[in-house]
């Protein structure tokens, strides 16, 4: 089925982008600017939204001529491309996301920015307009991101941590006898929650040195 | 597919022959910087008599043309600032890949020489600015033959010995700079050994491909696996310019083809072996490792440290017993005669094959031979199967495309084995037809990396770029011994970069277009 692997879901919209933005700067080059300036990893605006393994931001041109016997074809206009691969075992789940999108991500003013010069953005003002406004840009596609499971996200980041941690738990405790061993799993238990939502890894993180939430 | 037939005096004799088994245990490496191309090539068209191929020498033939083993073998290398120097057109330049017309240095980050292997931390021949040029090797069976031959090269120069300039600061034994690389066999009782620093018997199951020698027995380990089991010769593209490879493809290869065709490409990289802290490592870790000290050693290689592989003989007592038999027959062979010795050869060809004769179709969780090992890691046979038999067209399908023909040497001396600040570690060298395909992503992937090994950011326990004792390695529960899983953590650096680069080893016909001011690449 497209867009389900199984609880995972792949989002792809392609929001077009209006020829011109009355100034001296076509929405592209606008476009480029402000996502190549956005934060990265757990500062992205993104990395607030639940349950987003992985998302992507770019401006699709057009398409490429392959040579013949290739047909010669030409997108009608420009795209704000927008693909994330998010937790959604059902359809309503993707609204839902959406709905949390705009209000999360849109409140430091991040969604209207990103989109200010996608065609028929500007009747876009409260989160169910922006769900309707997705949708009907959306495009079906059957490409997932490999590098996630198709759990919610905070439990993908909770076993990562434990994963983590205790792998050091082991290292660190090899070769203990069994009384010592057992006292010292007793602490590390309580001390990293395994059914508590904290201690965590942060959503987005790339580096360990900043990744847990205590 | 036709195969065709490699011309082997045209092929440098370094590529085929791994010259240490050849009486070679010693050798002089000589760097050059060539200050006017007219000289250079002058120098280069001198040299060319003196250079040694890959026919294979004849018992009865005539050292002075080639047909018998001669006193020294001899042979060259550019790096591509060097090809350059010596006029090769710039349209011929710019088809050389990346890699190599980068260089080492250039390369760096993709394979991890960083901390105490930064560039700025290598000898002083490889820091200045302006790069080496020409790489010439000597081998030989003593170092007096090896200074004749070095004495006659620098003669070749004549009046342009500042044309063509020999250059200085390879760290010496005692911290001195020399114009010159020495390397040699570690010798123990005045009888050359296969053993590097750390004590383990290197240098075991090169590649082995098609065209390259007349003894076939070197496909068993050297070769690919055949579907119906057995084995058969990697293809010749994988390790000369000019072949179809194992994707059936040709090899990127500079224009024009003669300047590539029977050549291939050179990485030199001098590796400081840290002998105290591998020792030190040793000791400490193995008091809490139930297998004792060799075979924690064992388990980090791959291999015991008389070369006996862990898949073949997972017991300290069954390595140990292969290590007398193997050299019960060695000594069998020099005294016995006639039925007698042909036996004792039999038998010692046999263990010698017990040595290389395997995969790890038998072994995939690791209980003999740790995932993560040294020689599983470098060449991972039927590892990346894992157990999923017939996953690809052949079990070791992953690892055929990243082989290498190494053809290093020892240098320095150990025998204290406490320090880590004297001149001792490898001349590695390897030789492919692809540095990036082939050594870089080794390096990169499968030394500095684990991913493809399931082992996450794991780093090969020896080789590996490990920060300052953070390196960690897994011991696979052993079925044999009855040992839980076993981890090793605080794994220092044990191998540091201490200089090198990437050379072009043309093949003879390329040598002479290149001294003769020919190489036409329209």
């Amino acid at each position: 089925m497209s867009n389900h692997s199984d609880r995972a879901y792949g989002l792809m919209v392609l929001c077009p982008l209006r020829s011109e933005t009355g100034q001296d700067q076509s929405p592209e080059a606008f476009l480029r600017d402000f996502l190549n300036d956005l934060p990265q990893h757990e500062l992205s605006p993104m990395a607030a939204v639940p349950n987003t393994y992985l998302c992507r931001f770019f401006v699709l041109n057009d398409v490429v001529y392959q040579g013949k016997p290739a047909a010669l074809d030409h997108l009608k206009s420009k795209y704000l491309a927008f693909v994330a691969e998010i937790h959604a075992p059902e359809e309503s789940d993707v609204d839902e996301y959406l709905r949390l999108m705009w209000k999360l991500a849109g409140g430091g003013g991040f969604v209207p920015k990103a989109w200010q010069y996608c065609l028929g953005f500007e009747s876009v003002t409260n989160a169910d307009q922006f769900v309707e406004y997705m949708r009907r840009c959306q495009i079906q596609t059957t490409l997932y991101f490999n590098g996630s499971t198709d759990e919610p996200l905070a439990e993908q980041l909770k076993a990562l941590y434990l994963k983590q941690e205790f792998t050091r738990f082991a290292y660190e405790h090899q070769g203990l006898p069994p009384a010592a061993l057992q006292d010292a799993f007793r602490a590390f238990a309580a001390r990293v929650r395994p059914s508590a939502a904290t201690p965590t890894w942060r959503p987005g993180a790339s580096s360990l040195a900043t990744a847990v939430i205590e | 597919m036709n195969d065709r037939a490699v011309d082997l005096h045209d092929v440098q004799g370094n590529i085929i022959k791994a010259y240490p088994r050849f009486g070679f245990p010693r050798a002089r490496y000589l760097f050059f910087r060539i200050n006017d191309a007219k000289a250079g090539r002058g120098f280069l068209a001198k040299l060319l008599p003196l250079i040694t191929t890959s026919a294979p020498w004849l018992k009865e033939g005539n050292a002075a043309d080639g047909s018998a083993r001669p006193d020294v073998a001899t042979n060259v290398a550019f790096t591509f600032e060097g090809l350059r120097r010596l006029g090769v057109p710039q349209a011929s330049l710019q088809s050389f890949p990346e890699a190599f017309a980068s260089g080492m240095k250039a390369r760096r980050a993709i394979l991890g020489d960083d901390g105490p292997s930064a560039p700025d931390k290598w000898d002083a021949v490889w820091q200045d600015p302006d790069p080496v040029h020409l790489f010439v090797a000597i081998c030989g069976g003593t170092f007096e033959q090896i200074q004749r031959c070095h004495d006659r090269i620098l003669a070749l120069r004549g009046a342009s010995a500042d044309a063509i300039q020999l250059l200085d600061g390879h760290r010496g034994p005692d911290g001195q700079k020399l114009p010159y690389q020495d390397a040699s066999a570690i010798f123990i009782n005045d009888e050359v050994t296969p053993r590097e620093h750390f004590g383990y018997a290197d240098g075991i199951s090169n590649p082995f491909f098609k065209g390259s020698l007349a003894d076939s027995s070197n496909v068993v380990g050297g070769g690919k696996r055949r579907g119906a089991g057995g084995w058969e010769p990697l293809e010749t593209g994988e390790f000369l310019l000019g072949y179809a490879d194992e994707a059936f493809e040709y090899p990127a290869a500079p224009v024009p083809n003669l300047l590539g065709d029977n050549g291939t490409y050179l990485v030199y990289r001098k590796l400081h072996e840290n002998v105290g802290s591998f020792e030190s490592y040793l000791n400490e870790a193995s008091a809490a490792y139930p297998g004792g000290r060799e075979m924690l050693a064992a388990k980090l290689a791959g291999r015991w440290r008389n070369g006996a592989p862990l898949v073949r003989y997972p017991t300290e007592a069954s390595a140990n017993q292969f290590g007398e038999e193997w050299a019960r027959a060695k000594k069998q062979i020099a005294e016995s005669r006639g039925v007698e010795r042909e036996r004792a050869k039999r038998h010692f060809s046999k263990l010698n094959e017990s040595m290389v004769d395997f995969d790890y179709t038998e072994d995939p969780a690791g209980g003999r031979c740790p995932i993560g090992a040294h020689a599983r890691r470098v060449n991972p046979r039927s590892a990346l199967e894992y157990g999923e038999q017939g996953a690809f067209a052949r079990p070791d399908a992953l690892s055929n495309r990243r082989r290498i023909l190494r053809r290093g040497m020892p240098y320095g001396d150990s025998r204290d084995r406490t320090d880590d600040q004297g001149e001792h570690g490898v001349i590695f060298m390897a030789l492919g037809a692809d540095i990036a395909r082939q050594f870089e992503f080794v390096q990169q992937q499968w030394i500095n990396y684990g991913n493809d090994f399931r082992r996450a950011n794991d780093k090969d326990p020896l080789l590996g770029n490990h920060e300052q004792d953070t390196g960690r390695f897994l011991i696979e529960s052993d079925p044999h011994a009855a040992h839980p899983p076993h981890f090793c953590s605080k794994i220092r650096r044990f191998v540091e970069t201490r200089g090198g680069d990437y050379f072009f080893v043309p093949s003879l016909t390329a040598l002479h277009m290149i001294a003769d001011g020919i190489v036409d690449p329209t």
